[in-house]
């Protein structure tokens, strides 16, 4: 019967099937523009923790390879090269799918699109909130971080991290936080003039002469959406400098873990703070 | 929505996307070439000829040949068709989303930091004994008490035809169609034909998945963010170790996630107990609002209902068991 076709009808395909392929592909480049786009742009560090990168840029590479080299032989007619047996019909369609093309073209493209043109690459201040960044966390609640982080001796903290000119040890913001929950760090760290980073917010909880601001960082284990605000507390004498709200700061005092209302807190004591400029890292554990 | 709450859908949105993408690629590709270049008689030479341990090797078969939950469907379609023991096909079924290198490996790389060994090796113990079990009760029971009728149909008359077959011998000559693989030597176009139909069969999978996955990824960024109603409510419902792995449940059923990202989204439900986040790996890729769509092209509906409720009941059980019992010994 294929033989007493004309050889113009045989030659080519049906167009459903081609127009579907041609759909699928388009929705597979959008993704792998997008992916691509935003670890080329260095905005990716915004995202994700450095060992997901490479892997998202290799899904963007592969992703790109795969639309490009349908969309290349879209109108190739082709035999999957096995024998699915009689009866099968419509199954022997590898390509056989309930997904409507213009459905998904939509439901792929459209929220992704919107995203990477509408992010600011940083969440608003409720949803920060809501990661905990006005919550006293006690860091007994995260053990995962404690295993990261075995309590130093004051020698070794003073071998291990660099100093300020003007005397300060420089400490990630990690370190301090921790300290609330474990007991021998604040006796090593207590009472040491230190330096940190972090951004700048002010203060809503026990703050009644307004003289405290919290110093924040996000810890994100491997994407934004799973990271978790880790906060300290800044006392200052009077009231505090004026920072760019939610902006990057140097801050530099005396570390203390007082006992307030039942829960221990980590504040530094301020002598000295000044705007920074915003690191190339999101991610916590930056020297 | 206000632009803070866009802006935060957005970036909690693009970064689940981002991490999870390339791990449905990897599955899909892997699936895609499955489908093309693995003759569908293999899987059934690997089982053992006694039936209960068919059964267990078939919860093991992912590791070998792994396949989502949304490819699955119809994989086991066709295998019942070649004549794949029932009880083998839906253990199948259930398992290999979740036994196999693919998942093992994203739940591995999503819990960082966060008992990665104990989370991953739980899930894929917990999803085999599961679906062993759904197997065993299967084998035992009619088998038109469970599959639709055209499919009980179908495997009934291809089990005769083979019973023919093994009348004649295997001489098919009489059968008046060809038995014969299309297989070439010398023509490289049959190479090229078949890395074109994988590649397309692969795309095809990603699209189906990628469809639903950004759906899930919307739905789950919403909650990440506290825009969707109810997340408050879910929250509150995080430390309470009967309730929590309920709602986790049923957010995975809503959610409809790949078995090769879920984990990525599981992660970020830092408030949720260890066991919640188990009992969301491992029925969401046994049971969640797509499978219900996708599992009525072979089950029947009240099979459906019976098996799922089954299914919940025992991994919420053995969640609230752990959480109770070692929920605060060993892990986070």
């Amino acid at each position: 019967m294929k033989a007493a076709l004309p050889p113009m009808k045989a030659a080519l395909p049906p167009i459903r099937p081609v127009l579907r392929r041609v759909v699928f592909s388009l929705s597979v480049l959008l993704w792998a523009a997008v992916m691509i786009y935003f670890y080329e742009s260095g905005r990716i560090v915004k995202y994700l923790a450095p060992d997901f990168r490479p892997i998202a840029l290799a899904g963007g590479l592969g992703l790109a390879v795969l639309g490009l080299f349908n969309l290349l032989t879209a109108f190739r007619e082709v035999d999957c090269g096995h024998d699915h047996g009689e009866g099968e019909g419509e199954e022997h369609d590898h390509e056989g799918s309930d997904m409507n093309p213009l459905a998904s073209l939509i439901l792929m493209t459209l929220p992704v699109g919107f995203s990477a043109v509408t992010s600011t690459d940083s969440f608003s201040q409720a949803t920060l909130a809501r990661k905990g960044l006005y919550e006293n966390v006690q860091p007994a609640d995260t053990p995962f971080l404690a295993s990261a982080f075995p309590a130093p001796t004051r020698e070794e903290i003073e071998n291990t991290h660099s100093k300020t000119a003007d005397g300060y040890l420089q400490f990630s913001l990690m370190e301090l936080f921790f300290a609330t929950g474990d007991r021998e760090l604040q006796d090593v760290i207590g009472g040491m003039q230190i330096e940190t980073e972090g951004r700048i917010v002010m203060e809503k909880n026990d703050n009644p002469n307004g003289t405290r601001m919290r110093l924040y960082r996000m810890f994100m284990t491997c994407c934004i959406a799973d990271s978790r605000a880790i906060p300290i507390i800044l006392e200052f004498s009077k009231e505090p400098p004026l920072l760019p709200d939610n902006g990057w700061v140097k801050v530099a005092g005396t570390m203390t873990f007082p006992e307030e209302n039942g829960t221990l807190k980590a504040v530094l004591v301020v002598t000295r703070a000044t705007a920074a400029d915003v690191p190339p890292e999101e991610k916590f554990l930056r020297r | 929505m206000n632009a803070d709450a866009q802006q935060d859908f957005a970036l909690a949105f693009l970064s689940i996307l981002f991490e999870g993408a390339p791990f449905i690629l990897l599955g899909t590709l892997i699936s895609g070439f499955i489908d093309i270049y693995l003759p569908p008689g293999t899987m059934d030479r690997f089982l053992p000829k006694n039936r209960n341990l068919a059964v267990i090797v078939s919860g093991l078969l992912g590791a070998v040949f792994p396949v989502c939950e949304c490819a699955v469907v119809p994989v086991i379609r066709r295998l019942l068709g070649k004549g794949l023991p029932l009880g083998c096909a839906l253990t199948y079924m259930l398992a290999a989303p979740i036994v196999n290198p693919i998942t093992a490996l994203s739940t591995w790389k999503a819990f960082q930091g966060q008992s990665p060994l104990a989370m991953t090796s739980g899930r894929m113990l917990l999803g085999f004994l599961v679906a062993v079990g759904v197997g065993l009760v299967v084998s035992r029971i009619s088998m038109r008490k469970v599959l639709r009728k055209s499919i009980a149909d179908k495997v009934e008359a291809d089990a005769a035809k083979k019973e023919h077959h093994h009348d004649h011998d295997y001489d098919h000559s009489c059968c008046g169609h060809d038995h014969s693989h299309d297989h070439d030597d010398s023509s490289k176009k049959a190479d090229d034909s078949r890395l074109i139909a994988a590649m397309r069969s692969a795309q095809k999978d990603f699209v189906e998945v990628g469809v639903y996955f950004t759906i899930g990824v919307a739905i789950t960024a919403l909650f990440n963010t506290g825009i969707a109603p109810g997340a408050i409510w879910l929250d509150s419902l995080a430390g309470n170790p009967v309730a929590a792995p309920a709602a986790l449940m049923a957010l995975a059923f809503i959610l409809s996630l790949c078995s090769t990202s879920d984990a990525f989204i599981a992660a970020t439900l830092a408030k949720f107990t260890w066991s919640a986040k188990l009992a969301f790996l491992v029925l969401g890729p046994m049971l969640d609002v797509k499978l219900v769509f996708l599992y009525q092209t072979v089950l029947r509906r009240k099979f459906i209902l019976g098996m799922s409720l089954s299914v919940f009941a025992f991994i919420w059980a053995v969640a609230v068991a752990w959480e109770t019992w070692f929920g605060k010994l060993v892990l986070p």
